[in-house]
């Protein structure tokens, strides 16, 4: 459905985007994951013809609209600011695309009040955006973006700006109405729970290239690359040479012996090794198996649904774990931590 | 044993302590309240009497007077040179604003350049183009051809037009700058063209600017005095040259006064009957 190829972006001497290229089968829903600065929106832009990139070709259905304006491409976009008309009421913002479009004024009407009926805002056709709340106006936007059935669906990070409760509300509802439209869907932000929680893959963006391009559940347990490991979810980290010992493969890091899996690299070669927190388990009594250590407890965060607990080892490393709900364990105790050989990442 | 004396920053305190409460923002507003009724709205006001002259044995003999063809002549024709010269400012200025807002790579030199004539006496600006549009000036002199315009309507209005440039640059730029760039995104990828863009989005929205703009050029044009002075002959006599000579060349101050009323509530009906049509409030609320 859409192929972007060699995608490169100078501002001046700023490379913003580098020789990016990805594609997108249709009634996909992909997302450009990456810190700020990473060429997400940069490359968003170029897709919808807003910013022109240096080099690269963008096809969309199969045909080359590199060179083609903005309005002549069948596009639909939401924007973090909502972008909508201030002038208009929600009908007349929404009318808007379709009239450009082409469709009759009968036609309008009706594709007004449906795509105002998928995004459950039937009753505020008439009303100001300014009358409405944030999440009210991404709805419109939504479906302003949707009325004149884009080829392709561009998301500028619509979720920003909301509060938590609603932006995780807004993220299911985002993906129903995606799968009950069917629509190409690309998904611009910095949040890896958008990301994850939305996407069929994940492009993890880092200095305007691509580091890992997968599934969300490829891009968190088998990161390729340490930003991946780094930016997507949170992680100890365990940094040491890999050395042969009985048993298998191990990294000396600070005063301990971590075994790691049998897909780890030949002995004498530099790696990390990275612990998600809900791999690691705490007791108070040792259970004498492998990648066991002690330490002791530095800080409990409760956060209702699970604890989030800071252990210090005995060399001084700290440890991220995730436990159930308030757990047992009081500031201070001395506690084991344990994680099983096959959930470390090693890279 | 010392007397201390309290120190200025002790005073402010002492003063600061005192009026705690007691001053509110409406005390701050009457200030400048005040001030415009002490010094406009009062002077006006005298007026009244001094135009009526109710003590002698022919009041309103002014505003009889006032009636005669020339006078009325020269109140037509300060609307119609203040909204000539608003329809040409606001068509400039709007070209000048949209460029800054959406073109300018050096928005600070250009605002520069624009600002800094209003440095410069208006006497001098309107000499500069009596100058330069003169048979024996540079225009004349660079081209061959004398322009033709001195002491003509055109020449007023462009002088006019030149001069008050500035005072509807600004307004039209900040309405310009606070649109939200990404409305215009939206409305290309909606299918908008760039035309079509800036007559459904952008206009629309700089509508606020445009119509702060117009009152502030229409009113200072309307009752421009060095403008038709310096630029223009008799036949280009403005209501303020008119008052102006009736006041300090004929000492007619009854006359003077007759007329400075009649623009005055000309003026104010014109403000009500254009809020009436365009309602102000609503274009300006919606924004």
């Amino acid at each position: 459905m859409l192929e972007v190829e060699g995608f490169t972006k100078y501002y001046g001497d700023l490379c913003a985007v580098d020789d990016l290229s990805f594609r997108i089968e249709a009634g996909e829903f992909v997302t450009l994951l990456g810190p700020s600065g990473c060429g997400k929106s940069t490359t968003l832009h170029a897709i919808a013809g807003l910013v022109e990139p240096t080099e690269g070709r963008t096809r969309l259905r199969g045909d080359d609209v590199t060179d083609l304006p903005p309005e002549k491409r069948n596009i639909g976009m939401a924007f973090q600011s909502t972008a909508l008309f201030p002038h208009m009421t929600v009908r007349e913002n929404i009318a808007y695309g379709l009239r450009m479009h082409g469709y009759s004024k009968a036609d309008i009407e009706g594709r007004v009040d449906d795509s105002l009926a998928l995004v459950d805002m039937p009753e505020h056709s008439e009303h100001k955006p300014g009358e409405l709340s944030g999440g009210q106006q991404q709805r419109v936007s939504l479906a302003r973006a949707l009325a004149y059935e884009p080829d392709i669906l561009l998301l500028d990070e619509p979720l920003t700006g909301l509060d938590r409760v609603l932006q995780e509300e807004m993220r299911s509802w985002l993906r129903r109405i995606q799968l009950e439209v069917g629509v190409t869907t690309l998904y611009v932000t910095h949040d890896q729970e958008d990301a994850l929680s939305m996407s069929d893959r994940v492009v993890v963006l880092r200095d305007g290239r691509a580091e890992q391009i997968g599934s969300p559940e490829l891009i968190y347990e088998s990161p390729e690359s340490p930003f991946v490991a780094e930016f997507v979810g949170k992680s100890t980290q365990f940094t040491g040479k890999v050395a042969e010992a009985d048993g298998g493969v191990v990294v000396h890091s600070d005063n301990k012996k971590i075994t790691l899996p049998d897909s780890a690299p030949s002995p004498g070669t530099d790696v990390t090794a990275y612990v998600r927190p809900e791999d690691v388990r705490v007791s108070i009594d040792p259970t004498r198996s492998t990648n066991e250590f002690p330490g002791t407890v530095l800080n409990i965060s409760n956060l209702g649904n699970r604890a989030e607990m800071t252990i210090e080892l005995t060399d001084g490393k700290t440890v991220l774990a995730h436990t159930g709900r308030f757990p047992n364990f009081a500031v201070g105790d001395n506690v084991y931590i344990q994680f099983d050989i096959d959930r470390v990442i090693v890279l | 044993m010392s007397v201390e004396r309290p120190t200025l920053g002790q005073v402010t305190h002492i003063v600061g302590d005192r009026l705690q409460g007691r001053i509110s923002n409406h005390h701050l507003a009457l200030l400048g309240v005040s001030f415009v009724g002490f010094f406009l709205i009062l002077p006006i006001i005298f007026l009244i009497p001094e135009s009526l002259n109710l003590g002698s044995s022919t009041p309103f003999e002014s505003y009889r007077r006032a009636m005669d063809s020339i006078y009325v002549d020269a109140f037509v024709r300060s609307f119609i040179f203040g909204l000539a010269t608003t329809a040409v400012t606001l068509s400039l200025a709007y070209l000048l604003a949209y460029y800054l807002t959406f073109a300018a790579r050096r928005v600070r030199i250009v605002m520069t350049l624009i600002i800094v004539p209003l440095w410069i006496a208006y006497v001098i600006r309107y000499f500069g183009i009596l100058l330069f549009l003169s048979p024996a000036g540079p225009f004349a002199n660079l081209t061959g051809i004398d322009p033709g315009l001195l002491f003509t309507s055109p020449a007023v209005i462009l002088g006019l037009a030149n001069v008050y440039l500035p005072f509807a640059v600004l307004p039209l730029y900040n309405s310009l700058n606070a649109i939200n760039k990404e409305l215009i995104d939206a409305s290309r990828v909606l299918g908008a063209d760039k035309w079509w863009t800036i007559i459904k989005i952008i206009f629309p929205l700089s509508l606020p600017g445009l119509v702060a703009a117009g009152l502030i050029v229409f009113i200072l044009a309307a009752g421009s005095f060095l403008g038709p002075a310096v630029l223009g002959g008799p036949q280009q006599a403005m209501i303020a040259n008119v008052i102006a000579k009736a006041f300090l060349e004929n000492f007619n101050i009854q006359f003077a006064s007759a007329l400075a009323i009649i623009y005055t509530i000309l003026l104010v009906g014109f403000l009500i009957a254009f809020n009436t049509v365009f309602d102000i409030q609503e274009v300006l609320g919606d924004i």
